[in-house]
């Protein structure tokens, strides 16, 4: 009873702290759906595409920008000069242009942002193409020079990019949370796991953006992206994660699906360092094995344009070499025993995590099985597939799609991961960097598509269609972007007066919960060491402290042998070994385990829990915010188990040996057989894409009132329920059957109350016992146990951002919240020893089990 | 209670019990189709007279591969139980047989197993062996072993204050023979009760691993993988979330019937040796 009203008590405070903040305003606020979150909103460091996606082109711009031909244009420089010899390039800046904090953009800005790209510290991803400019001159206030070291037609090009935005010297140091740039929007907030909030920056040097707001929200699972598109929660994807169910949405008059090409190839990745496939004979078998249509109608439902080498069929230079290797199982074979395989050969394919490359994959072995070459799929989470195959180059196949435009070079780097070298290729590229028009260079990347194709150094099978699905009032959008970026300066809403959602803000709300709970939590000790003496506190403590510290050294150790670099997987896939060198000498990835150990021992006991690698936030500070998702819906869950659970119990046991009693064992048996994803699964179907009733998932957050965010948690938190309301259910039913049997119930009903009235006075407490019990082991349950359910609806909680700091190699963050959730489990069995005593004043001379 | 009459829970859970392993063998030998051809054209057909289950999103028949994931979880949750009995067992006996420090030592090992939430452990496990089959097996192994070195403890504890014991210790065996001999005899009704739940608690972690892409890995076939798979699928053909789903709960259902069951009819002598 005495936890009810603490739960209670809970629930009200909240509701007080966090009064609804509703207000209405146009449609002039824009939500667009990522798959993926940025680890840091700074695109002059690590390589992330999501980073450029929500902040190139919005926040920050270049001096230069590509169009959607590819072709480049002005930007911060209205125009520039090449030299004959194309070895210094001048840049005339425009004028009036301002960063988003008031500091000024001149040639000096130029100087800082070039050289701070270049700088041997940085991590910036095309240091290595940057790194030709040897001297960044400045001319005057609105000139630059750049005097390069060698020719180089890509110049223009690179600093198109994200990675060679202008930034700041006053806001350089604090960008990877709170960007600054030239560009029409501004940072507003960043809820992580959730979603970016941009502003209109009414100070920008061009038209402002017609859009008030922008958010950017990360929703990576297919099934949610498509209740979240479906029911207009989000209003556009640029990278709709699912072609599977593309053609309900294109039925949808208030939808418009765009399907539009990217410079995205995905290609069977072959070792060709390695025994076999070292043979070109093998390469060429494989490529006659593959059924290119299938692969694309099997995993991307006929989404994707094929291709016959590395290089994008919207470019003016491709050269269609589809039919190079005609799908030929019996010409596989024959290569294949001519090079000396006349029994077929076994080779790994390892797949990184997205559907594009598992399906192709799973389809790619079934195919490759019939020309005799027997493949063994290995799924990786990313981490590993950098370590492994980008990394080690530990592998046979894999299938992943290169995104960068123009990124043939990839094919003259030795030690590039599918390790391709080639002379004449070499030659080849040598030419194309002299080459001064645009005739001989569109000739000469002709012959380097027949080049790699003709070596068959990858299976080519795809390119990579850019699925957008947009509301159908979404105007001026662009698309077909050449680079990562979604550029919204012009995009609007066609039609007016649609009221809006709230506005999202980072609030107080888990701050306050924290406080309320350190306070009941003092509060507690001082009435327990009151009560039952310091002596019997300090024992229970000091074997807490020995768990937690057992916990801590499993916890560290097993976060020491987890391969992956986390410094690579920031960088991503074009980092030199120097940049990740330096990253992990930053990110304090270096020096001997126990002092690693012991500072990260001696900080939690300050509360602190390190710095996130990703976020580069403090780990507290982000639990704090997962918290305030996480605890409340275990609360809750754990409220609707026993709501649900005790009442059925105590019928069935009031019914014992009935019909009633038998059906509703029966239904809990059932209850407690169901995985609780596959029925939160249900419940999507159910009560969000049939009736429609919540939405399919998704925080709004506290701030954005009590009623939104409650109507949020409804379905994870019965999803998480409904098994433990049948355990609950379970044990209420003999816990009551044993009191049932006791002889003051005899006396109770001697007594002259009715079965029920001896049923609800005397023997519902004594059942509270097991209850407690269970409800104990159930919460820190709960709490983490929301991992797959907090992704089935992808909630911000403690559960999805552990998993995700997993994938993501931020081991600190790993670490900081295992140990936290090992301290809840500690801390509430402790908790329940407190709670038998209490309930059960028989207990109180033993103290213990 | 009659000790000849049989409930009809441990008679439901025993009849599903045996189709779950009965199929998971078929599956050994024969499906009714070949799941390694795959039929893009085909794919995603609702049940027909010669798919009773319909096809999956690569055209493959849904019934054989339900058939496959029932071998998949029958053998992974199997070693699973196997490794943390064969592991947790011996420490049970051998805590409750030393008492002391070694037993104080395991029981704190176990409070400290029992305080890691399993999942994010599991899947950390995976991430640092990478995922498979055999990796799922270790991951959920390994918190069957606290399981059953608490219950074999607690159980044998009570055991060593019985007579026969006390006789067996005047006749000058050593606690290990005693522990062998007279002990895990007496274990065994518990034991095989706890197998029972701990294997029906493995074929949900196993489908919650395979869920999220850690157990095993295609072409072999999984409850987990196919619900993960159908998830996507959800609102063009809801059918396929439906069956996998299905096949877990009633196979869990089974399971945990039987050990119910089994408990209650061994129950009574248990109650008696209390």
């Amino acid at each position: 009873m005495r936890l009810r009203a603490l739960l209670g008590g809970l629930a009200a405070a909240l509701a007080m702290a966090l009064a609804p903040a509703v207000q209405a305003a146009p449609k002039d606020s824009l939500t667009i759906a990522l798959q993926l979150e940025p680890p840091n909103l700074d695109p002059t460091s690590g390589a992330a595409a999501p980073t450029d996606e929500v902040v190139y082109g919005n926040i920050f711009e270049g001096l230069v920008r590509l169009d959607a031909q590819g072709a480049v244009k002005p930007l911060l420089a209205t125009w520039w000069e090449v030299s004959p010899d194309g070895l210094t390039y001048t840049f005339h800046l425009r004028d009036g242009v301002r960063f988003q904090d008031g500091a000024a953009f001149d040639a000096g800005t130029v100087k800082f942002s070039l050289e701070r790209a270049i700088a041997p510290a940085s991590a910036n991803v095309q240091k290595q193409a940057l790194s030709v400019i040897r001297r960044v001159e400045v001319v005057d206030p609105r000139t630059v020079r750049l005097h390069l070291a060698q020719r180089d037609s890509d110049l223009l090009y690179v600093l198109a990019w994200g990675d060679s935005v202008m930034v700041s010297p006053r806001s350089a140091a604090g960008l990877a949370t709170a960007p600054v740039g030239t560009g029409p929007f501004r940072f507003a907030t960043w809820r992580r796991g959730d979603a970016v909030t941009l502003t209109r920056n009414d100070g920008y040097w061009d038209q402002p953006a017609r859009l008030r707001q922008v958010t950017f929200r990360f929703i990576a699972d297919p099934a949610a992206a498509f209740a979240a598109i479906k029911t207009h929660e989000v209003d556009a994807f640029t990278d709709y994660p699912a072609p599977e169910s593309l053609a309900q949405l294109r039925a949808d008059p208030s939808l418009k699906v765009i399907t539009a090409s990217s410079e995205g190839e995905v290609i069977l990745a072959i070792n060709n360092r390695t025994g076999p496939l070292a043979d070109v004979r093998v390469r060429r078998a494989i490529q006659h094995a593959l059924d290119r249509r299938t692969i694309i109608d099997g995993a991307m439902y006929g989404y994707g344009v094929p291709i016959g080498s590395h290089f994008p069929p919207q470019n003016a230079a491709y050269v269609d070499l589809t039919g190079l290797y005609p799908h030929d199982v019996a010409k596989a074979k024959a290569l294949l025993a001519e090079a000396g395989y006349p029994n077929g050969l076994s080779l790994t394919l390892k797949l990184p995590p997205p559907n594009y490359a598992r399906r192709s994959g799973e389809i790619a072995a079934a195919q490759l099985a019939q020309a005799g070459i027997r493949v063994k799929i290995e799924n990786l989470e990313w981490a590993q597939w950098l370590d492994q195959v980008y990394g080690r180059h530990a592998f046979d196949l894999s299938i992943v799609a290169h995104t960068e435009p123009m990124d043939y070079g990839i094919y003259d780097k030795a030690d590039y991961y599918f390790g391709y070298h080639s002379d004449a290729f070499h030659g080849l590229m040598e030419t194309l960097k002299g080459a001064t028009d645009e005739g001989q260079r569109t000739v000469i990347l002709g012959q380097i598509q027949r080049r790699i194709a003709d070596d068959a150094v990858n299976g080519f099978l795809f390119q990579f269609p850019r699925l957008g699905v947009f509301d159908a009032r979404l105007k001026d959008f662009w698309v077909n972007s050449p680079t990562q970026a979604i550029d919204l300066r012009a995009a609007s809403f066609g039609g007016q007066g649609v009221a809006d959602g709230p506005v999202a803000k980072a609030g107080p709300g888990g701050a306050i919960l924290g406080g309320v709970l350190a306070l009941a939590a003092l509060l507690g000790l001082l009435a327990i060491a009151a009560r039952f003496g310091a002596t019997w506190l300090a024992g229970r403590a000091a074997v807490m402290i020995l768990t937690l510290l057992a916990a801590s050294i499993v916890i560290f150790g097993v976060i020491q042998v987890i391969p992956g670099d986390p410094a690579a997987y920031m960088l991503g896939l074009n980092a030199s070994p120097e940049a990740a060198a330096s990253l992990r000498q930053q990110m304090g990835l270096e020096g001997p385990a126990t002092q690693r150990y012991l500072a990260w021992l001696l900080g939690m006991l300050h509360g602190d829990l390190g710095v996130s690698y990703t976020y580069q936030t403090p780990v507290a500070a982000l639990v704090a915010e997962r918290i305030g998702v996480s605890l409340p819906l275990a609360l809750l869950a754990m409220v609707l188990s026993v709501v649900i659970g005790a009442p059925i119990g105590a019928l069935a046991a009031a019914r014992r040996g009935k019909a009633a009693d038998t059906i509703v064992m029966g239904l809990t048996q059932v209850g407690v057989a169901i995985p609780n994803f596959w029925f939160a699964v249900l419940l999507v179907m159910v009560f969000s894409i049939g009736l429609r009733w919540v939405s399919a998932g998704g925080f709004p957050g506290w701030e954005a009132g009590l009623v939104p965010a409650l109507k949020a948690l409804a379905l994870p938190s019965l999803a998480l329920a409904a098994p433990q309301a049948a355990i609950i259910a379970r044990v209420t039913r003999s816990a009551l059957i044993d009191t049932l049997a006791e002889d003051w119930m005899r006396t109770a009903r001697a007594k002259g109350l009715t079965a029920g009235q001896a049923l609800w006075r005397h023997g519902l407490p004594n059942a509270l016992i097991p209850l407690l019990t269970i409800l104990g082991l159930q919460f820190p349950f709960l709490l983490a146990g929301g991992v797959i359910i907090e992704n089935v609806f992808f909630l911000p909680g403690l559960g999805r951002f552990v998993l995700q700091a997993i994938t993501q190699r931020d081991l600190i963050v790993v670490q900081g919240v295992v140990m936290l959730l090992v301290f809840a489990v500690v801390a509430t069995n402790f908790l329940i020893d407190l709670a038998y005593v209490v309930v059960d004043p028989r207990l109180r001379g033993s103290r213990g089990r | 209670m009659s000790r000849a009459r049989l409930s009809p829970a441990l008679v439901v859970g025993a009849a599903i019990s045996v189709v779950f392993v009965a199929s998971a063998l078929l599956s050994l030998v024969w499906t009714p189709y070949d799941v390694a051809a795959f039929d893009i054209g085909h794919r995603l057909e609702g049940p027909t007279a010669a798919h009773w289950l319909g096809r999956d999103h690569f055209g493959r028949d849904v019934a054989s591969m339900i058939l496959l994931g029932a071998g998949n979880a029958l053998a992974v949750s199997l070693v699973a139980v196997l490794l943390g009995a064969g592991l947790g067992v011996p420490l049970g006996l051998l805590a409750a047989a030393r008492r002391g420090l070694i037993d104080e030592l395991v029981m704190r090992a176990s409070d400290v197993a029992f305080a890691f939430p399993a999942l994010i452990l599991a899947i950390l496990l995976t991430a640092v062996l990478g995922p498979g089959a055999i990796n799922a097996v270790v991951a959920i192994g390994i918190f069957n072993v606290p399981v059953f070195a608490r219950l074999t403890r607690g159980a044998a504890l009570s055991l060593w204050t019985r007579d026969y014991v006390l006789a067996a210790r005047m006749t000058g065996k050593g606690a290990a023979r005693i522990s062998l001999e007279h002990i895990l005899p007496g274990l065994a009704s518990v034991l095989i009760v706890q197998a029972t739940l701990q294997f029906s608690l493995g074929v949900i972690a196993e489908a919650g691993l395979s869920y999220v892409g850690l157990g095993a890995q295609p072409p072999a076939a999984s409850w987990g993988k196919m619900l993960a798979d159908a998830q996507t699928l959800v609102s063009v053909a809801p059918l396929q979330a439906i069956f996998p789903g299905l096949a877990i709960v009633v196979t869990v259902l089974g399971l945990n019937l039987l050990g119910d069951g089994l408990r209650d009819r061994f129950d009574p002598r248990l109650d008696e040796e209390r």
